[in-house]
C-alpha cells in the first residue's frame, strides 16, 4: 500500500470524509483516510441528522449554518441520493410565556436575513396537522431539513474514492510525529507521510490532538434517540425532536447526558422521550419503537466549530464539531479552500483553535 | 416493585432455579412473555432422559407440570404475559404487561432467557411453508396446527431427529433428511435407525440448491455430490443449530465468551453461575445449548448460588451441594458440551466481548 | 452461497449487498447494517446475526469469535410508545431546542 500522501485526513465520519470528498474533486494529489474501525462506528452513524438552521445562536452561528444547508441540493446532485429533504423545520412551544422568547429570536435572525416565523396555534396545526392540539406556538423556518446520515457519508465514501481517495479502515493512529516538513502518521497497519494533516477525530479529538501536543477541547455529550416501525407518510417538517425518514420511520429524540463515552441507553431517558414524542404528537401512541440507540456528540467545549489550521504547526488543520451533519458540506468546502488556496471565501477566524489560549 | 430474586424465563431452569430459591425463603418474582409457566418443555412430547436423579424420566409437558406443581408451594409470584423491555439507570429491570412499563428492582437477578434457533439459508428460503425445527414443533404441540403434508428436514441433529418423528406422528410425509455434512449429527444412533426403519431416506453432503412456489413452498432442488434431485414439498423444517439468547445479558453489561461446543456466544460466569456484573446470574440454554436434564441443573445451581449470596444458605452447604450437582452435570451432559462449558468458565478473567457500550 | 440468497429477511437485503460492504473494507454486523440497512427491522437482527457472521468469516477469514456481536439495544422487542410512556410532562434530561435559545439583556445570547 502507498505510504506517501500529500494529505491525510484522521477519521472518517461525517465531517473527514466530508473534507475528502469536498478536496478530491479539487485537488489531484494523494490523499488518505484513516479511520479506527469503519466509518459511521462514532457519532455520524448515530444521530437523527437534522439540517438544522433555526435556534441556532447566536445568529453569526445561524448564518454558518445557513450557508452550509445552502449547499445540500447541489451536493446531492453531484454525489447522489442522500435523501435530504428541506422539509422546513418547527420549533413548538407549549406555554404562551415563551412566546416572548421566540419573538426575540426571530427578530435577531431578521437582522442576518435569516427569515423565521412565530406561528400561532392555528397556523401550527394548518401547518402539522398531526401536532399536539393543546400547542401555544412555533418558531418555523424554511431551511431547515434533515438526512440519511449512512447515504450522505456512503456516496461521501464513494465520490471520494472515485475520485482517487484511499480510505484504511480498521486502522487506528497511534502516535504522530513532525519531521522535516512533513508528518508522519504511525498507525496500526503501518506509518504514513503526509505534507497536510487534517484532524477529524470527532469525538476522540482530544486524544489525537495530544499525539501533537496539541490541545482540542472537545467533550462528549451522549443523545438517545427512539426509532418506529415505518409509518405512513404523515409529519410534513423537522420538527425540533422529531422527523420521519423517507422510509416511514419516524426518528425521536433530544436529550442530553454526560456519560463520557458510553453509548448505553437508559430506560429512563427512553420514557422522558416517549413522553416528549407522545406530547408533540398524540397519534404517535399507537406506534411501536423498534430501537433506542445512542450517539456521543462532539461538544467543543464552548459549543461553537473548531476549524481551521492549528496555530503554531505547519499544514497542520482541524475540524471539529457537533452538527456536524448541518455543517459537513460547508466545512469540506473550506477546509478544501484553505488547503488549496490558503484562504477561505468566508471568515472562519472566529472559530479557530486560538480562541481557547 | 421490589422483590428478592427477579427470574426473567419461567422454562425449565428458571423454575429450577425459582425451586430452589423460594424454597428456601426467598421472595421470588418470575416473569416470561408466554402465558404458561414450563417454556419449551409445554410443546415437548418426547421423553426427557437422561433426567437429574430426583427426576424420573418424563415426557417435556410432564416435567413442565411438575415443576410448576413445586413451586406453587412456595412464595414465588408468576408474571405471565410480561416481558423484559429493558433496564433503569439504577439497574431495575423495565417489565411491562403491554399496558404500561414498570420497574422491579431484584437484589438479585437469575437470567434464563434460553436458546433462539439459527436460519439456514439458501435462494428463496423465505417463502411460507419454510420454518425452523422448533416452529413446526410448536404448531404441532401447542398449536395443534399441521405444518404440511410432504416435508423435508434440513439438518440432522437430535432434535432434528425427534421433530422428523413428530411430524410422521401426525401424518405429514417426511420424503427426505438433507444434510451438509458425511454423517448425521445426532448423538443417538437410534433416532437415525428409527427414521431409516421407516424408509426415510438421509441425503448426506447435500444442501438444497434452490426453494420455488408461488406464494408459498412447492418445490425443492437438493444438490448431492452426484446429481441434483427435485422433490415436491410444502413444508421444509430447518435445522440451524440453536445459541444462547443474549440481549438481557448485553443491556445489563455482562461480558462474553465464544465456545463453539455451547453455541457460540456465551455469557462468561464462573461456577456459581455468577456472571461477571455481581448480581446477575445465569442458566438453562443462555449458558450453553445441551439437554434439558443438565438445564434443569444449571438453574439448580443459580438458585443455590443466589441463596449463599443473600445468606438463607451458609458456604459450606452451597459448595457441597453444587459440587454434587457439578458432578451430575459432568455425568448428565454431551461430553463435548461439557468440556467446552468448562473451557468457558476458565476463560472467565478473559472475555473475548466487553464493554460493549463503550465507544 | 448464492448471491441473491435473502440474508436479512426483514429488509430484503441480499448475500452480494453484505458482500460489498466487506469488500469495501467493513468488517463487522453493524458496518453492514449501516451501508444497507441489514438488521434494521422489526426483528433487528434477531434472525440475520448468524447468517451476516457467516459470510464474513467467509469472506475475511477471520474466526467467529473475531467477529463481533451486533450492538443489541433496548426495547428487547417492539413495544407501543403509549406503553413505554408514563404521561409524565417534566423532562430533565430530554429538550426542546427552544429551551436552549437564552435570553440576556432582553436580547439573544
Amino acid at each position: 500500500m502507498e505510504t506517501n500522501y500529500e494529505t491525510i485526513v484522521i477519521g472518517g465520519g461525517v465531517v473527514g470524509s466530508g473534507i475528502a470528498y469536498h478536496l478530491s474533486e479539487r485537488y489531484k494529489e494523494g490523499v488518505l483516510v484513516l479511520d479506527k474501525k469503519y466509518p459511521m462506528s462514532g457519532t455520524s452513524g448515530s444521530t437523527q441528522a437534522w439540517v438544522w438552521v433555526h435556534n441556532k445562536t447566536p445568529s453569526w452561528y445561524a448564518e454558518f449554518s445557513m450557508y452550509s444547508a445552502e449547499l445540500y441540493p447541489y451536493l446531492s446532485k453531484k454525489i447522489g441520493d442522500v435523501e435530504y429533504k428541506r422539509t422546513g423545520g418547527l420549533s413548538p412551544f407549549f406555554n404562551e410565556s415563551d412566546r416572548e422568547k421566540a419573538q426575540k429570536l426571530a427578530e435577531s435572525y431578521r437582522k442576518i436575513g435569516i427569515k423565521i416565523k412565530v406561528l400561532s396555534r392555528e397556523e401550527v396545526l394548518e401547518k402539522e396537522p398531526y401536532m399536539n392540539p393543546e400547542v401555544a406556538g412555533a418558531t418555523y423556518s424554511s431551511i431547515d431539513g434533515n438526512v440519511n446520515p449512512f447515504r450522505l457519508i456512503d456516496m461521501y465514501m464513494r465520490a471520494a474514492k472515485r475520485n482517487g481517495v484511499r480510505y484504511s479502515a480498521y486502522n487506528k493512529v497511534t502516535e504522530i510525529k513532525k519531521q522535516d516538513g512533513t508528518y508522519l502518521v504511525v498507525s496500526d497497519k503501518g506509518a504514513f507521510k503526509c505534507k497536510n494533516l487534517i484532524l477529524a477525530g470527532g469525538t476522540w479529538s482530544r486524544e489525537i490532538g495530544d499525539m501533537l501536543g496539541v490541545k482540542i477541547p472537545v467533550n462528549q455529550l451522549r443523545g438517545q434517540i427512539l426509532v418506529s416501525e415505518p409509518l405512513k407518510p404523515f409529519l410534513n417538517f423537522t420538527i425540533s425532536g422529531l422527523r420521519q425518514a423517507n422510509n416511514g420511520e419516524v426518528l425521536m429524540g433530544y436529550s442530553m447526558e454526560e456519560a463520557g463515552f458510553n453509548r448505553a441507553t437508559t430506560l429512563d431517558v427512553i420514557q422522558e422521550t416517549a413522553n416528549m414524542a407522545v406530547r408533540y404528537v398524540p397519534g404517535l401512541r399507537k406506534a411501536k419503537i423498534v430501537r433506542a440507540f445512542s450517539g456521543i456528540r462532539a461538544m467543543p467545549e464552548d459549543g461553537f466549530p473548531i476549524l481551521g489550521k492549528v496555530p503554531g504547526h505547519e499544514s497542520l488543520y482541524v475540524a471539529a464539531t457537533h452538527s456536524g451533519v448541518t455543517l459537513s458540506p460547508l466545512i469540506g468546502t473550506l477546509i478544501t479552500e484553505l488547503i488549496t488556496e490558503g484562504e477561505t471565501s468566508i471568515p472562519i477566524e472566529r472559530y479557530s483553535l486560538s480562541r481557547f489560549g | 416493585m421490589k422483590t428478592d430474586v427477579l427470574i426473567i424465563g419461567g422454562g425449565p431452569a428458571g423454575l429450577s432455579a425459582a425451586i430452589e430459591t423460594a424454597s428456601r425463603g426467598l421472595d421470588v418474582t418470575i416473569v416470561d412473555e408466554a402465558s404458561k409457566l414450563g417454556g419449551q418443555l409445554n410443546q415437548q412430547t418426547q421423553e426427557m432422559r437422561p433426567l437429574p436423579s430426583v427426576y424420573e424420566p418424563m415426557r417435556g409437558f410432564e416435567l413442565a407440570n411438575k415443576l410448576i406443581e413445586q413451586i406453587k408451594d412456595f412464595n414465588v409470584r408468576p408474571l405471565l404475559k410480561h416481558r423484559v423491555v429493558g433496564f433503569y439507570a439504577d439497574g431495575s429491570a423495565g417489565i411491562t404487561d403491554e399496558e404500561n412499563v414498570f420497574p422491579i428492582k431484584a437484589k438479585k437477578i437469575i437470567v434464563a432467557s434460553g436458546a433462539a434457533e439459527k436460519a439456514v439459508a439458501f435462494p428463496k428460503w423465505t417463502m411460507p411453508g419454510i420454518m425452523t425445527i422448533g416452529a413446526a414443533q410448536i404448531l404441532i404441540n401447542r398449536d395443534f396446527v399441521l405444518p404440511g403434508r410432504e416435508a423435508v428436514i434440513v439438518g440432522s441433529s437430535d432434535f432434528a431427529m425427534e421433530t422428523a418423528m413428530q411430524l410422521m406422528a401426525v401424518g405429514t410425509r417426511v420424503k427426505a433428511i438433507i444434510e451438509k455434512q458425511s454423517e448425521a449429527s445426532a448423538k443417538e444412533q437410534e433416532k437415525v435407525s428409527e427414521l431409516l426403519r421407516n424408509g426415510i431416506p438421509f441425503y448426506f453432503n447435500s444442501f438444497i440448491k434452490e426453494a420455488r412456489g408461488n406464494g408459498q413452498v412447492e418445490q425443492i432442488d437438493i444438490e448431492m455430490p452426484d446429481e441434483v434431485i427435485t422433490l415436491n414439498v410444502d413444508l421444509i423444517c430447518m435445522d440451524g443449530g440453536r445459541m444462547p439468547i443474549l440481549d438481557v445479558f448485553y443491556q445489563l453489561g455482562c461480558s462474553f465468551g465464544f465456545q463453539e461446543e455451547l453455541g457460540g456466544w456465551v455469557p462468561q460466569y464462573s461456577n456459581t453461575f455468577q456472571t461477571d456484573r455481581e448480581d446477575v446470574f445465569i442458566a438453562g440454554n443462555a449458558a450453553g445449548i445441551s439437554t434439558q436434564g443438565a438445564l434443569l441443573l444449571t438453574g439448580m445451581i443459580a438458585g443455590i448460588s443466589v441463596s449463599e449470596e443473600l445468606q438463607t444458605i451458609s458456604p459450606a452447604e452451597a459448595n457441597e451441594m453444587r459440587e454434587a450437582l457439578w458432578k451430575e452435570l459432568g455425568l448428565l451432559e454431551y461430553k463435548e458440551v461439557y468440556s467446552g462449558r468448562v473451557k468457558h468458565l476458565e476463560n472467565f478473567t478473559s472475555p473475548v466481548l466487553k464493554d460493549q457500550f463503550i465507544s | 452461497m448464492d448471491k441473491t440468497t435473502i440474508i436479512c429477511r426483514c429488509e430484503e437485503i441480499s448475500c452480494e449487498e453484505v458482500e460489498e460492504v466487506i469488500s469495501n473494507g467493513g468488517r463487522t454486523f453493524d458496518d453492514v447494517k449501516r451501508i444497507t440497512r441489514c438488521g434494521m427491522g422489526p426483528c433487528q437482527a434477531k434472525i440475520c446475526t448468524s447468517m451476516v457472521a457467516e459470510i464474513i468469516h467467509q469472506q475475511t477469514g477471520l474466526s467467529p469469535s473475531e467477529i463481533p456481536l451486533p450492538r443489541m439495544r433496548m426495547p428487547l422487542s417492539p413495544i407501543k410508545l403509549e406503553t413505554l410512556g408514563t404521561n409524565s410532562t417534566s423532562f430533565s434530561a430530554v429538550k426542546s431546542v427552544l429551551d436552549e435559545v437564552e435570553i440576556e439583556e432582553g436580547k439573544v445570547r
